[in-house]
């Protein structure tokens, strides 16, 4: 029944990041195909629905800037690599040393262009939502709670000070146990 | 007695290794360090016997009180021990302090102070009764921790280390600011009159249980500090392992009742995790030390937190 269960579990597991792989390969795709042949503002309505399906995005009004782009790019190459990496360690057991490469070499460059496209996005998306007044709860209510929706993004572009050197630090320490540790292989 | 002292990578720490006398202690030991190594002192340093290489298992430490002989064979004179360094510490009445007072005071300033005219509320602010006994509940909370910090607790360690302040603070402090500005907002919205009594009646009956467990558990160790383990008897401790944990949820479940904040609520279920986290791994300690054998009790069947889930 163990063994079952465990072979159940793998089974799963790999469909699951091979799904999600191919969600993410599709949103690469379709966003450099159409920033080729459109240009950048229509790439986010290019790849909303794929986006949405392999993640939830939040719908912004900021929907035509280049930082769409360079975000959606940044996130789909980290994501393809990772869910590729995982796949084939649930599928096969274990993942080729060029793969393991690209999972623990590519942040060096994604991590910055990624971040910079969250951060940028976020600022550049904030006179919108303080006037949209999207998602915010207000006082009075029998539950005494409050929601401010562009504090909560101004609290959340402040945690990316500590936040974005301290996972880049992470993952440069996390890239020499894992390099090192196939070599020694 | 040769020591010698190695870092956790083999390098060695004390240079030339340090003579002591046959029946010296774990604490002569760090003593003598300290003496060589300004900064390294005894709360700083923990001594391990050294593992075998590539083993699992966590190292061996140094009880204060043992000799150093009994961690070595028969017939040796010499010792290595594994020295770690802790980090700056600070006591933990220290630590413990700052992190109550943040609360004891930060929560009053929205209660007195015109605060919200800075978040863009302007005009007069109606207090209701169920906020004014929120902030004396609140604060008598806080004082009573402080209290029991200085005249009841006894400590199983001396010190914790100093990054735990400003995590600690970070933890105490936002949470008291969080709740404090939605209990006493001018758009606060007070529950019914039955259900605050019920709230502070039932909270303060757990606050005076709560006291009563920490007298009960320090009544379980010695003065002179040397912590250790008993298992704990009398009152709710007979039914749960961490009964101290229970009447402080419970004690919080009764201001949120009278309260009712989504802020106060969350703050319940954060600390419940943290108390729980904690009750489970005594627990474990418990039971692990107390198996039965070489004439030691068996630790009875309890809850460890929270009758009748777990």
């Amino acid at each position: 029944m163990a063994g079952f269960l465990s072979v159940l579990r793998r089974l799963y597991l790999s469909v699951y990041n091979w799904a999600v792989f191919v969600g993410w390969l599709q949103v690469l795709v379709l966003a450099v195909k159409t920033l080729k042949e459109s240009g950048h503002e229509q790439v986010y309505s290019a790849v909303e629905r794929p986006l949405q399906l392999s993640q939830t995005a939040a719908v912004l009004e900021t929907q035509n800037h280049i930082l769409v782009s360079s975000l959606v790019i940044s996130w789909s190459i980290t994501e393809i690599i990772r869910y590729s990496f995982f796949g084939m360690k649930e599928a096969l057991g274990f993942a080729p040393s060029w793969l393991l490469w690209l999972r623990y070499s590519t942040f060096l460059v994604l991590y910055p262009t990624g971040i910079t496209s969250e951060v940028g996005l976020i600022y550049i998306a904030l006179p919108y939502i303080k006037n949209s007044e999207k998602y915010c709860i207000r006082m009075p209510n029998k539950w005494n709670f409050s929601f401010d929706y562009y504090y909560a993004a101004i609290l959340a572009l402040g945690i990316y000070v500590p936040g974005s050197p301290h996972m880049y630090g992470y993952m440069l320490a996390q890239r020499k146990r894992a390099l090192s540790k196939s070599k020694r292989e | 007695m040769k020591v010698t002292v190695v870092s956790r990578s083999g390098r060695e720490v004390v240079k030339g290794g340090l003579e002591l006398n046959d029946s010296a202690t774990a604490a002569d030991l760090q003593q003598a360090i300290h003496k060589r190594t300004k900064k390294f002192y005894p709360s700083r340093q923990r001594l391990t016997l050294p593992l075998p290489p590539g083993l699992k298992e966590k190292p061996v430490v140094l009880h204060y009180r043992k000799a150093l002989k009994s961690y070595v064979e028969e017939n040796s004179d010499s010792i290595t021990v594994v020295l770690k360094d802790l980090g700056p510490q600070v006591s933990y009445r220290t630590l413990f302090f700052w992190e109550y007072v943040g609360p004891l005071f930060l929560y009053p300033v929205f209660y007195f102070f015109p605060v919200y005219r800075y978040f863009g509320y302007k005009g007069e602010r109606i207090i209701h009764p169920g906020q004014t006994y929120a902030l004396y509940y609140w604060c008598f909370h806080y004082f009573k921790r402080i209290m029991e910090t200085f005249f009841v607790h006894r400590f199983s360690h001396a010190t914790s280390p100093l990054s735990n302040v400003f995590r600690n603070c970070a933890y105490y402090w936002s949470f008291g600011s969080y709740i404090a500005y939605y209990v006493n907002h001018p758009l606060y919205t007070p529950v019914s009159d039955l259900q605050m009594k019920i709230g502070f009646g039932f909270g303060l009956l757990c606050q005076i249980s709560n006291f009563y467990c920490h007298v009960l558990l320090r009544n379980l160790r010695s003065p002179d500090g040397n912590g250790g383990y008993q298992i704990p008897r009398g009152f709710l401790f007979n039914i749960v392992t961490c009964a101290n944990y229970t009447t402080e949820i419970y004690q919080w479940l009764g201001f949120n009742i009278a309260t009712q904040t989504v802020a106060g609520y969350v703050f319940l279920v954060v600390a419940t995790s943290i108390m729980t986290n904690w009750a489970l791994a005594k627990h474990r300690r418990l039971k692990k030390l107390f198996d039965g054998k070489d004439g030691r009790p068996k630790y009875p069947r309890r809850w460890v937190i929270l009758p009748p889930f777990l």
